[in-house]
């Protein structure tokens, strides 16, 4: 059994990886997007796998909930993303620098 | 169990259904609808709230300290005291918007966000169970990633909120791989027992918790602005509208602070590694790379910005020590009323400045002083409030941080060093305030005086009566920091 658990963390940790490596190598908003929403998945994995080796269904819940609010947080992203779109006619990062000092 | 009458629930009823109502009476209306109607049954929310838990508070309807419970938010005076913090700031926000959102559109959205963002924060405060805590955190970010970027048409505005969303969505991510690496480890998603899971871990699982210690730390170190996780704060608190701005630095970074402190400090403790260390040097970087920073700003959200930055150096010194001296904790407790209402006040006054002058750059502001001059006092007290003077209120925080620092020093050689570092850059900070004044009051020729906003004007003199008053007479003030403070011991665990 334990065998099992080790997988599902390691693929979670590799996710993990993947969605740090997008986030400092990508400079298009909509990739760093899945970057980040590759990282929580990772953690809804960890979570789903934890809460099937333990009696309760406790992660499972914190999985179904953070599935939620990820999907919210998207909708709120994709949304600041298009009035970007329309202001710049594109969604590289490198180009927004209105601000800085 | 909660009873209904408790404050978390009546609070989340008052503030919900305001909140929701507001968007659905603007399309009853089929009218855009004034800002101001808006705007006074927001105020009047909040302000019922205020007073639900100042009456509960009178009342001891609430236990002194922080508490761990089985449910998932407890009533305890730890949360009532961020939730008094939070409140002050939402109503200035709410009063400062009175004049600045007057040409903008849609204002009912706007308040029924800042409401619902209020209920996230105080909520944070409140949660003893990761699942609560994390919801309530997303309740607090999200319409906060649509305030910043409220003005659609202007293009800084719509920047600052794709950084804050882009770090903000990492940081809430973070925040679950770490709580989902302790729930791994102790089966349980209840802080009280996940701290208690902590103490009877396996030793060769230690460093796993430290992982998830460490990423609760720096996911909650991005709302917090702590040093290597700052870079958004900046260009967001530059790009929001000042209103909104008041709302990021006096609110959401305490609501950080708060999650922090019950879980890493009360958890940290248990766990009995060195890990005091580790925040001491963050703590000591975060202000200093913050005063640097801000000396060199032309532009006065960002100096503040940093300066806001810099504070939470000031704080994060009473968690360090948090384990070696009782003061550590209050001393932080303190600073973070203190720093709401000082942010608050002074970013509300940037938003005045906003909206009648429309400049920011700081030699701009000449002769504000003779322009605005009930504006330009409040926002002199609050900066040098900042700065710690003595007779103001930001004087008794700091010097209670400092003396929580060489109070610990007995059992921590390097206690005395953050105290040093802190007065340093106390003083370094002085200098740019006092530059900022000297702009203000000493420079320019003599112009009008022009119309300053009413509401602008409210925030200004309740924050200086807040400042002066505990200031000379911080007693009552003390007296709730202590109430509220949660106290290390290993008798806490449930």
């Amino acid at each position: 059994m334990t065998s099992e658990l080790i997988d599902f963390t390691l693929v979670s940790v590799a996710m993990l990886g993947i969605g740090i490596y997008g986030l400092a190598v990508k400079r298009n908003f909509i990739r760093m997007l899945f970057a980040v929403e590759i990282i929580i998945n990772a953690a809804n994995l960890n979570l789903v796998a934890f809460g099937r080796f333990l009696p309760h269904s406790g992660g499972q819940t914190m999985a179904l909930f953070s599935i939620a609010i990820a999907a919210a947080e998207v909708a709120v992203g994709l949304s600041l993303i298009i009035v970007a779109y329309r202001m710049y006619q594109n969604v590289d990062i490198a180009d927004f620098r209105s601000l800085k000092g | 169990m909660l009873e209904i009458t408790s404050t978390p629930l009546v609070l989340i009823a008052i503030l919900g259904t305001v909140g929701v109502l507001l968007p659905i009476i603007s399309i009853a209306r089929k009218e855009q609808g004034s800002n101001s109607f808006y705007a006074v049954i927001a105020f009047a929310a909040l302000i019922v709230s205020m007073g639900y838990v100042g009456y509960q508070f009178l009342n001891d309807h609430i236990a002194a300290s922080a508490l761990f419970s089985d449910d998932v938010i407890v009533d305890d005076a730890f949360g009532g005291f961020f939730a008094i913090a939070m409140l002050i700031v939402a109503i200035f926000t709410t009063v400062g918007s009175f004049n600045y959102m007057r040409k903008h559109n849609s204002p009912a959205v706007y308040y029924s966000l800042i409401l619902l963002a209020t209920i996230g924060m105080v909520l944070v405060a409140y949660s003893t169970d990761l699942v609560m805590l994390f919801v309530a955190w997303e309740l607090m970010s999200i319409p906060t990633y649509i305030l910043v970027g409220y003005m659609k048409k202007n293009p800084s505005s719509n920047e600052a909120a794709l950084k804050y969303f882009l770090f903000g969505a990492l940081s809430s991510a973070i925040i679950v791989y770490g709580i989902s690496i302790s729930y791994g480890l102790t089966g349980s998603t209840n802080i009280g027992e996940v701290i208690q899971g902590y103490s009877t871990l396996d030793p060769s699982l230690l460093p796993l918790a430290l992982l998830s210690v460490g990423m609760f730390i720096a996911g909650f170190g991005f709302k917090m602005g702590l040093v290597p996780f700052h870079q958004w704060l900046p260009d967001t608190y530059d790009g929001a509208p000042p209103t909104i701005t008041a709302l990021l630095a006096a609110a959401t970074k305490k609501a950080g602070f708060a999650a922090t402190i019950r879980i890493v400090v009360l958890g940290m403790v248990v766990l009995n590694l060195d890990w005091t260390l580790a925040l001491g040097i963050i703590a000591v970087m975060t202000m200093t790379i913050g005063n640097v920073a801000a000396i060199m700003q032309k532009n006065i959200s960002r100096m503040l910005a940093y300066s806001s930055i810099a504070h939470a150096g000031y704080i994060l010194i009473g968690l360090a020590v948090a384990p070696h001296s009782s003061l550590g904790l209050q001393g932080s407790l303190y600073q973070i009323m203190n720093h709401a209402v000082m942010k608050g006040a002074a970013f509300i006054a940037i938003a005045g400045i906003v909206t009648t002058l429309a400049v920011t750059h700081i030699d701009k502001l000449q002769g504000l002083g003779r322009r605005m001059p009930i504006t330009a006092l409040g926002l002199v007290i609050a900066l040098f409030a900042l700065a710690g003077v003595p007779p103001l209120s930001g004087f008794w925080s700091k010097l209670m941080l400092f003396g929580s620092a060489l109070d610990a020093s007995s059992t921590l050689w390097w206690a005395p060093w953050l105290a040093i570092a802190g007065v340093l850059n106390s003083a370094l900070s002085l200098a740019y305030y006092g530059w900022l004044t000297r702009k203000m009051y000493f420079e320019g020729e003599t112009e009008k005086r022009i119309a300053e906003p009413k509401s602008i004007i409210a925030v200004m003199i309740f924050s200086t009566i807040f400042l002066v008053g505990f200031g000379v007479y911080p007693e009552p003030l003390l007296k709730f920091v202590e109430f509220a403070t949660p106290v290390i011991s290993l008798g806490l665990m449930p």
